[in-house]
């Protein structure tokens, strides 16, 4: 192949042109890679806005932009709006709403006509992906080809398959380049020209670039057109760079613009690199005037054709989905809040336990179950319970990041034998054991020919173990339950936090109890609530795990927090900060099955006697909270029984949690939409559904406002990446959605392809939005409600370029108030505005004046 | 007593949100800048107002302030790349001369 640019160099030795333009070219593929997401690995699935390098945008625009990259849409579709108006979950009022704060100046008539236009206008064609790659526009099969590569050498790349990818720890690009020559699916011009490529992959790119003839000025766009060909195996390569994996953005772009240029060679492709698809064609106004009329039944007439096409011409039919996402949203927000308008509850009363719980949506509905056993009095905070660490458990493999993937963790926490060492060795040998012979089982299975001595020696347990699982998968789950109890015994352990220092305690213990606004009323017992979450045979359990502990599940997390609260020289630090604990207050840490709902105590032998009352009243009630919440559960969870009386309702999630062959284990966090910054009492009295985080805050023990920084530039930053993540499974589940679950093939630890080959899929599976028929996640962006004074919110805002992105460019939307008796507030960029005003013309977003209906 | 020999070089200060910074150090290494000095959280006035320092739990979105000292033969390309790269982001770079005493550190 033609080479322009240096075959071999050293960074030290090389010219100054030819370093120029590697330098230019890394920067050119970070700014493309913008648009591609961060894909992590199943272990620690972390969920992320698909659309987060498209933020600086406003909504409306950002999702247009990723229609034209990836041709996905960016809502619902009409139909399916036009659907929910029918069940009444949008009203005419929400639609006159909706289009009142676009159009603010519009008249009853032009009103009426965009209403009409909404409900009855022909959908808008869908989006078309608008920028291609050269063989995309030349020669569709080359394009196929490229993909396909991909698709192969990315999985032998990220696989764990018994044969590793020869040369792999050389790095992608080093391991491709000597193997893809040898490959015979290729024409011999191809493999010829493949193994004279350049020895870094930055000049391949180069070489390639100027091959299919992509100037400097179109460089960009066609790096992303190749990015977004395949997104999923790019958003992963965007998560290996920087993490040791051997693979960067360059390796990834290197191999697809080779195979491009080499199989190009010699065609003509002039033109191609800059040719850019035209986009969908529109109806035009007066189309659309005339259709209207029609359906309306009205005369077709010249003057009135020429009338209501004047209106409709202000609001383009691409524009439609947006106002209809508007509406939607509007619909269930003004209902929240008027909910909590009326809802406000006051101190809980006679409060012996207090339960701070993570702020994720389903601790709500084990909240407000506790909490209508009376005595008790919950609190909302991020799971990892403010202790960033990275934890080995008492097996001592390799240790886990156990917080927020904003942070990284600054404390080495272990977990260690609490008095019997023996007891500890034996349970460590039993597990190691029992590791060993699993691993051994599954390494016969997928090598070459020990499956067949394998079915000989172990096939008469191997086979009944399996029916056993898919008939009575309860039953078999108690009896390994059994068996691994008998190998491995449990031994008592303790959480070793020598590692942080005294001071670094003490104020850990402030920052969290200020910030989740516990300072005083403690009860006997505060219970520190982690969750996790077990299911069989799901590649996608870290989803449901913990985000705010990377993914996992936080009961370390958790145990941290409760072993340096019930330090006697840390109360005493807190003292010092005004913070009083009573010496009968024990903290006592917890976790949350949210597949089976049963919480769990932890460390019970750490726990005084003279709190063994009120433990076994805690477990009765954690149990009967837990059955009526999964009684609430199964009412919405495909195939359990409706009407279920509670002890029935916690048999069935139990049995299904182990259900290898269940592919709607529990809902995760399907049908967010709202984070509360709030005391509990503001929201105590209402059902939220689950659809709600819960963050708890206390504006009078925040004086200076860091801790409703640290919640609105941390907590409702992931949960708004979860809320995204959500949101794009469901608008457009053909790119930014993992497809259905049966036919998932796990690469290594990458992720899931569907079939054999393919791209890697991004985000959720169609079974966590969708029960087959319906959606079961409604899409909406995230309202975050707080309860603080204004002017501290808006100085936190001015401080803070992520919120000013966030809020000002409609990714989230801020409600707030002082008071429980003061209206709520719509932040806007022009200021607050009353959220409930009527007059559009004060609450309307600046970016959108400018669009009049003349 | 004989005053120290030092050597001119090139010192470059970037500013960047968190979530870029990875980019401007990958960047400074793939030059052959010998190293680079990272602080985060970082606080300032500027064009866009006053920018907070430090947040308890996100290291992304703060600022950062890399410098890396270059001989004069990498400038260029480090320039070439780290241009784009600020247009399309808020942040400043700030190139000086400057002088050090073992230059071996540096090439």
């Amino acid at each position: 192949m033609t080479s322009t640019s240096t075959n071999t160099g050293d960074t030290n030795t090389g010219d100054a042109g030819v370093e120029a333009r590697r330098a230019r070219l890394r920067t050119d593929v970070t700014l493309a890679a913008k648009v591609v997401p961060t894909h992590y690995p199943l272990e620690t699935f972390i969920a992320v806005n698909p659309l987060a390098g498209l933020e600086g945008l406003p909504f409306e625009q950002a999702i247009r932009r990723a229609g034209d990259l990836y041709g996905m849409p960016g809502t619902l579709g009409e139909p399916a709006f036009r659907e929910l108006y029918r069940q009444g979950r949008i009203t005419d009022a929400d639609l006159d709403r909706a289009l009142t704060r676009r159009f603010p100046n519009l008249g009853a008539d032009a009103l009426e006509l965009l209403r009409a236009d909404m409900l009855h206008g022909e959908p808008a064609p869908a989006a078309k992906r608008r920028y291609h790659t050269v063989s995309e526009n030349a020669d569709p099969k080359v394009a196929g080809i490229v993909d396909a590569q991909t698709s192969k050498w990315c999985a032998a790349f990220f696989g764990a398959g018994a044969w590793p990818m020869p040369e792999r720890d050389r790095g992608f690009y080093r391991a491709w380049r000597s193997l893809a020559p040898s490959d015979r699916s290729l024409p011999r011009r191809a493999r010829t020209a493949l193994r004279a490529l350049p020895e870094r992959a930055d000049d391949a790119v180069l070489n390639a670039l100027d091959m299919l003839g992509v100037g400097d000025g179109s460089r960009i766009t066609h790096l992303q057109a190749h990015l977004t060909a395949m997104p999923g195996w790019a958003a992963h390569v965007a998560w290996c760079s920087g993490r040791g994996t051997p693979i960067d953005m360059l390796d990834y772009l290197a191999m697809r613009l080779s195979y491009e240029a080499v199989l190009m060679s010699g065609r003509r492709t002039a033109g191609a690199a800059s040719a850019e698809d035209s986009g969908p064609v529109l109806a035009s106004a007066r189309r659309r005037a005339e259709h209207l009329l029609a359906v309306g039944g009205e005369p077709v007439a010249e003057d009135r054709v020429a009338a209501v096409s004047r209106v409709l011409a202000a609001l383009p039919a691409t524009s439609r989905e947006v106002l209809w996402q508007n509406a939607f949203e509007a619909h269930y927000r003004d209902d929240v809040l008027a909910g909590l308008q009326v809802s406000d509850a006051g101190p809980a009363d006679g409060v012996h336990t207090q339960v701070v719980t993570c702020i994720d949506t389903r601790s709500e509905g084990l909240r407000r179950h506790l909490e209508a056993v009376g005595g008790y009095e919950t609190l909302g905070f991020a799971g990892f319970f403010a202790v960033a660490i990275r934890f080995t458990d008492l097996l001592g493999g390799a240790p886990s990041d156990l917080c927020p993937v904003l942070i990284s963790p600054n404390h080495d926490v272990t977990e260690v034998p609490a008095w019997n060492a023996a007891a500890a060795a034996r349970r460590v040998a039993g597990i190691t054991g029992l590791a060993g012979a699993e691993s051994a089982f599954h390494a016969a299975k997928e090598s070459l020919a020990a499956p067949f001595t394998l079915a000989e020696a172990a096939g008469w347990a191997a086979a009944p173990l399996a029916a056993a699982k898919t008939l009575a998968p309860a039953l078999s789950t108690a009896i390994r339950r059994r068996l691994r109890d008998a190998v491995a015994p449990a031994a008592p352990t303790v959480i070793d936090t020598e590692a942080m220092g005294h001071d670094e305690q003490v104020l850990f213990a402030q920052v969290a109890l200020t910030t989740m606004g516990l300072t005083r009323g403690f009860g006997r017992i505060v219970v520190m609530c982690a969750h996790g979450s077990t299911t069989e045979n799901n590649p996608y359990q870290a989803s449901l795990d913990c985000g705010a502990c990377g993914g996992q599940a936080g009961a370390p997390n958790a145990r941290t927090a409760v072993a340096i609260l019930n330090r006697a020289a840390v109360r005493a630090g807190l003292l010092e900060a005004g913070i009083d604990i009573p010496a009968e207050t024990w903290f006592v840490a917890a976790q949350h099955d949210t597949a089976v709902d049963r919480v769990t105590l932890l460390d019970r032998h750490l726990i005084p006697a003279t709190h063994t009352g009120d433990l076994d009243r805690l477990d009765r009630d954690l149990a009967r909270a837990g059955a009526t919440l999964a009684a609430e559960r199964c009412e919405v969870l495909p195939g359990a029984p409706s009407g279920a009386q509670p002890a029935r309702a916690a048999r069935h999630v139990s049995t299904r949690s182990c259900d290898w062959a269940q592919v709607y284990p529990e809902w995760g966090l399907a049908g967010n939409a709202a984070f509360i910054v709030a005391p509990r009492s503001a929201s105590r009295r209402m059902d939220l559904g689950r659809r709600a985080f819960l963050h708890s805050y206390e504006a009078d023990v925040d004086i200076d406002g860091s801790a409703l920084e640290t919640i609105l530039t941390a907590p409702l930053v992931v949960a708004q990446w979860i809320n995204t993540q959500y949101y794009f499974s469901t608008v457009a589940p053909q790119v930014f959605g993992a497809g259905t679950k049966t036919i998932h093939n796990v690469v290594g630890t990458a992720g899931v392809i569907a079939g054999h080959n393919g791209d890697l899929q991004l985000g959720l599976p169609w079974q966590s939005v969708s029960d087959g028929t319906d959606l079961v996640h409604e899409p909406q962006r995230l309202m975050a409600v707080v309860q603080a004074p204004l002017e501290r919110i808006d100085m936190i805002i001015d401080r803070n370029p992520i919120l000013q992105q966030l809020f000002g460019n409609d990714w989230i939307a801020v409600a707030a108030r002082e008071n429980p008796d003061q209206p709520w507030q719509r932040w806007t960029r022009a200021g607050w505005r009353p959220w409930f005003d009527t007059d559009a013309t004060t609450d309307v977003n600046p970016i959108n004046t400018e669009e009049m209906v003349p | 007593m004989t005053a120290p020999v030092l050597t001119k070089m090139t010192k470059i200060e970037v500013v960047v949100p968190g979530s870029d910074a990875p980019a401007v150090r990958e960047l400074i290494q793939s030059v052959g800048a010998t190293g680079y000095t990272s602080l985060s959280g970082v606080s300032g006035l500027g064009h866009h107002g006053y920018r907070q320092g430090r947040l308890l739990f996100n290291q992304q979105a703060a600022l950062e302030l890399i410098i890396t000292v270059v001989p004069e033969e990498k400038v260029d390309a480090l320039l070439a790349g780290l241009r784009p790269l600020l247009d399309s982001s808020s942040g400043v770079m700030f190139v000086t001369e400057t002088f050090v005493s073992r230059p071996d550190y540096f090439s």
